[in-house]
């Protein structure tokens, strides 16, 4: 499975060759098998187990309720864990019998709605955590923050005189003044408007570039997902479904729930015959090596399907969606089945034209038929 | 322009200004009084009297401020905070205190801690018969009296910050490595700083005008001293300059309270908020924390509570329940009905216009009606006896008078309930109605009236029930032999009769209940 792409494989467990690189070093957040539960009956999370690498921005993807949530705060050591552990570089921070207090954990995090300090000026809300340093330190730190995060000027405002984009920054710099370990972020563009949101994210991704932090963010939306993450756990229910690069979480869903839940997807029904599995949209390689006349499922893309009109053909267009830099179209199979296609903005066809489906898949994704949600 | 027409507006204008008038006439002439009086007569009081009743009034507040300080907040975390069992049953008896009118609490501990009282009597078995304690009649009696009655303000409003603080606040701060010890002081109390304070200004307010207690306790205040003026030597002069003073004292408060309620909005955040993990106490911190509320309610309400029924059920006091009391009882109710029909009847359509026709002169109406907050009892009583002497002579020593005082001292009181029942009611509603083809009288009998019917209930029963425990105006304006129960605690009591008062300040207790549930009701959170 794609969880576990990251671990050296099974059958080379014999063979006798230098460790990866990445295993050798102790792991900057890891988590082994951890359980939450707010209440014993049903676990929050269970079984969740990743590593981040230094330096690597991570995203929690799922949908709400899916736990995402309550995994950054078992990082930051508000939520206990009933079983497992979580390091810290290296360091064990919590475990059943005993936790190590947030303020000790050194993490910075930043809040879905950001918590700025009412009663403190934006420099003395980033300077918060560096009570520990001299006085002219703590103000070149700060001053080191405006500068990296473009709040110079705004030093003396209080919190609700700054516009969200704003507070988001000081936020932000309040939580990465302390050089954290690693920097939790709940949400973070929920509260932006839409446009605010993609500005931010995308000066926001350049900032964790540039400083090297190691980030953990939980978010609902892929797109953000896509746009932020190096790699990407998708949750469901509590559960990790997957965790790979966005690329491979797109193209190579491990589950239904990843491939449906990160995109648009279909789900044609076919059958294992010679070695093939053969659908209504053609043959494809039998890449789980399924037994002859096993019932399976392939995975399609819009973008992985072209249409050419053909008064002959026998699926036809049943609607269109117009997406400003692309149409989605819904196409109707002879057998009923509902696929979609992606086609540039300008090749516009009307409804009930009859057209021919051409998969142009470079990769296959299969899925057992009791894989799929009832 | 709204559902009332040209036509019907009119009325009701001459009804909200007649009450504005009402209200601001008498001050005004206090004013009048006060300012027009002989500088001799000011210099004679500023040589003699003011300056030991400044000092013993702001001492007094300064200190009740403090005490109720460390009452209320320390009530509230332990409320909010923590979990143990017993810990609703606490949340609400905390409150019982504003049940108790001062001079009811004073009279009580005028018996616990007088000479030779109970807790002389306890303390004396264990540090020697010689020992004294500090006596009721005193600067620290006052102080623990006023305290204990008025600190469920300060409870009330930091609970009440406490339950819709996000606790975020508090987690960012750990991840910021600053321990939980520190962030109650860097971060939790600075938030709840806005409502602290503003409970401790309504605390201050209410110290200032008190007047049943310190009249009780012999501790001479400004509120105390008015009465004097009025009563043994009959100087509405003097009495007015002093009146012009404390109502200046008690604006400056108010407007505090204002200020710091209005900051607090700051503090609030929107959007979603978690609310604190209750800590689970273990049974030492169970038995430390009931020990302490039970002392703090006890001492408040408890142990008073039981004196009085104690006291009303002896012989001496059984005795004194013939018609002569059922006499009192009824001149109460009568009186506090009397009054809060008048204080609706005026302060609907002044608020009402206010609401729906913001101009200037009808939100000018409905201040003028708030300023009766900043007139302690005695000054709303000096403020209407001296304009009916100056107008209408022959309605004095009439119970008109009373009830005009009465009026002008708690309609703020009903406003408060009727403002807010008036605004969730959208102009919306009414302007629907007129298309559906109802006239003016019909939507106001058919819409408006259904509406704000449990906001008008409200303010009925609350005016009520304060008139029902006034004591200086109705001391000061009431016709020869009228007595009310307040007036009976008030008389037994200055001759330290414990039993006989008894009987009537337990009725005013009980009947003091139901207010308190409404007041709460209108703002109550369950933790």
């Amino acid at each position: 499975m794609f969880t576990d792409s990251h671990l050296p494989d099974a059958n080379n467990g014999g063979i006798d060759r230098p460790p990866d690189t990445e295993t050798s070093l102790s792991p900057v957040l890891e988590l082994r098998s951890v359980f939450c539960a707010y209440d014993p009956i049903r676990p929050a999370i269970r079984d969740i187990s990743f590593a981040a690498r230094e330096g690597e921005i991570l995203c929690l993807l799922g949908p709400s309720g899916c736990g995402k949530t309550t995994i950054l705060r078992a990082i930051a050591g508000f939520e206990p864990v009933q079983s497992g552990e979580i390091f810290l570089s290296g360091r064990r921070v919590s475990s059943p019998s005993d936790a190590i207090p947030t303020e000790e954990r050194h993490v910075g995090m930043v809040f879905q709605e950001y918590a700025l300090f009412p009663h403190l000026r934006v420099t003395d809300n980033i300077a918060f955590g560096l009570g520990n340093l001299p006085r002219a330190t703590r103000a070149d730190r700060v001053q080191e923050m405006l500068q990296l995060t473009g709040l110079e000027g705004f030093e003396r405002r209080y919190p609700h005189e700054l516009s969200g984009g704003q507070q988001q920054r000081v936020a932000l710099a309040r939580a990465l003044v302390r050089n954290p370990i690693v920097l939790l972020l709940d949400e973070p563009f929920s509260n932006l408007d839409p446009d605010m949101a993609g500005r931010m994210r995308h000066d926001l991704h350049a900032l964790l570039r540039r400083m090297k932090t190691t980030t953990v963010l939980v978010t609902h939306d892929h797109d953000e997902a896509f746009a932020m993450a190096d790699r990407i756990a998708v949750l469901n229910e509590g559960r990790l479904e997957q965790m790979d690069s966005p690329e491979l979480i797109y193209h190579m869903p491990a589950t239904p729930f990843v491939a449906d839940f990160v995109g648009q997807a279909d789900f044609i029904p076919g059958q294992v015959q010679d070695g093939m599995v053969h659908t209504e949209l053609g043959e494809f390689p039998n890449t789980l090596d399924a037994d002859e006349g096993t019932p399976l499922v392939v995975m399609i893309r819009p973008d992985d399907i072209r249409l050419t009109p053909n008064k002959s053909a026998g699926p036809k267009i049943v609607g269109r969606q117009f997406r400003g830099s692309e149409n989605l179209y819904t196409i109707q199979l002879v057998s009923g089945q509902i696929v979609h296609s992606s086609e540039s903005s300008t090749t516009v066809y009307q409804e009930e034209t009859a057209v021919e489906l051409r998969v142009a898949a470079s990769h296959t994704v299969l899925f057992r038929t009791d894989q799929l949600p009832a | 322009m709204t559902a009332i027409g040209r036509h019907a507006s009119f009325p009701l204008q001459l009804i909200a200004l007649t009450g504005a008038g009402l209200i601001l006439l008498p001050l005004g002439y206090v004013t009048v009084l006060a300012l027009s009086a002989d500088p001799a007569v000011w210099q004679r009081l500023w040589a003699t009297r003011i300056p030991e009743l400044l000092t013993n009034t702001v001492s007094l507040a300064g200190a009740v401020a403090v005490l109720t300080l460390l009452l209320g907040v320390s009530t509230a975390w332990v409320i909010t905070r923590f979990d143990f069992p017993g810990r609703r049953l606490w949340e609400v008896a905390l409150v019982l205190p504003l049940a108790m009118p001062t001079y009811v609490l004073a009279y009580v501990y005028n018996y616990l801690l007088g000479f030779g009282g109970p807790v002389e009597q306890l303390w004396q078995t264990i540090a020697g018969p010689e020992a004294r304690i500090f006596s009721p009649q005193s600067f620290w009696g006052a102080t623990l009296v006023m305290a204990l009655d008025t600190f469920p303000f300060v409870y009330l409003l930091t609970r009440g910050a406490l339950l819709s603080l996000n606790v975020s606040f508090e987690e960012v701060a750990r991840t910021c490595g600053v321990s939980r010890w520190r962030t109650t002081f860097l971060v939790t109390l600075p938030l709840l700083r806005p409502s602290i304070v503003a409970g401790m200004a309504l605390v201050v307010l209410y110290v200032v005008s008190d007047f049943g207690a310190v009249s009780l306790l012999r501790y001479q205040t400004l509120t105390y001293a008015v009465y004097q003026q009025m009563t043994g030597r009959s100087d509405n002069t003097a009495a007015s300059i002093l009146s012009i003073l404390l109502v200046v004292i008690a604006l400056v408060f108010l407007m505090t309270e204002r200020w710091f309620r209005h900051k607090s909005r700051f503090y609030q955040t929107t959007g979603r908020f978690r609310t604190p993990t209750r800590i689970q106490c273990g049974w030492s911190q169970t038995m430390l924390f009931s020990a302490s509320l039970a002392a703090v309610v006890g001492a408040a309400f408890g142990v008073p509570a039981y004196l009085l029924v104690q006291w009303s059920l002896s012989p001496e006091a059984l005795a004194g329940l013939d018609s002569r009391f059922f006499g009192f009882v009824w001149n109460s109710t009568f009186l506090s009905a009397l009054a809060a029909t008048a204080g609706v009847l005026i302060g609907l359509p002044l608020a009402y216009l206010a609401i729906r026709k913001p101009t200037w002169l009808h939100l000018g109406c409905l201040q003028a009606a708030y300023a009766g907050y900043v007139l302690p009892g005695p000054v709303a009583a000096l403020a209407v006896l001296v304009l009916f002497l100056q107008l209408m002579p022959v309605l004095y020593g009439t119970a008109i008078v009373l009830v005009v005082a009465y009026v002008l001292h708690f309609l703020p009181a009903g406003l408060q309930s009727l403002e807010p029942s008036l605004q969730q009611i959208t102009p919306n509603l009414e302007e629907s109605a007129r298309t559906l083809g109802l006239g003016v009288q019909a939507i106001w009998r058919r819409v408006t009236l259904p509406l704000i019917r449990n906001g008008f209930i409200a303010a009925w029963v609350l005016m009520f029930l304060q008139t029902m425990k006034e004591l200086p105006a109705t001391l000061l304006l009431r016709p020869v032999g009228f007595d009310t129960l307040a007036i009976r605690v008030w008389l037994e009591a200055s001759e330290e009769y414990y039993q006989l008062a008894a009987p009537s300040a337990l009725l005013i207790v009980l009947v003091g209940l139901p207010a308190l549930l409404l007041l709460l009701s209108r703002d109550w959170r369950a933790a």
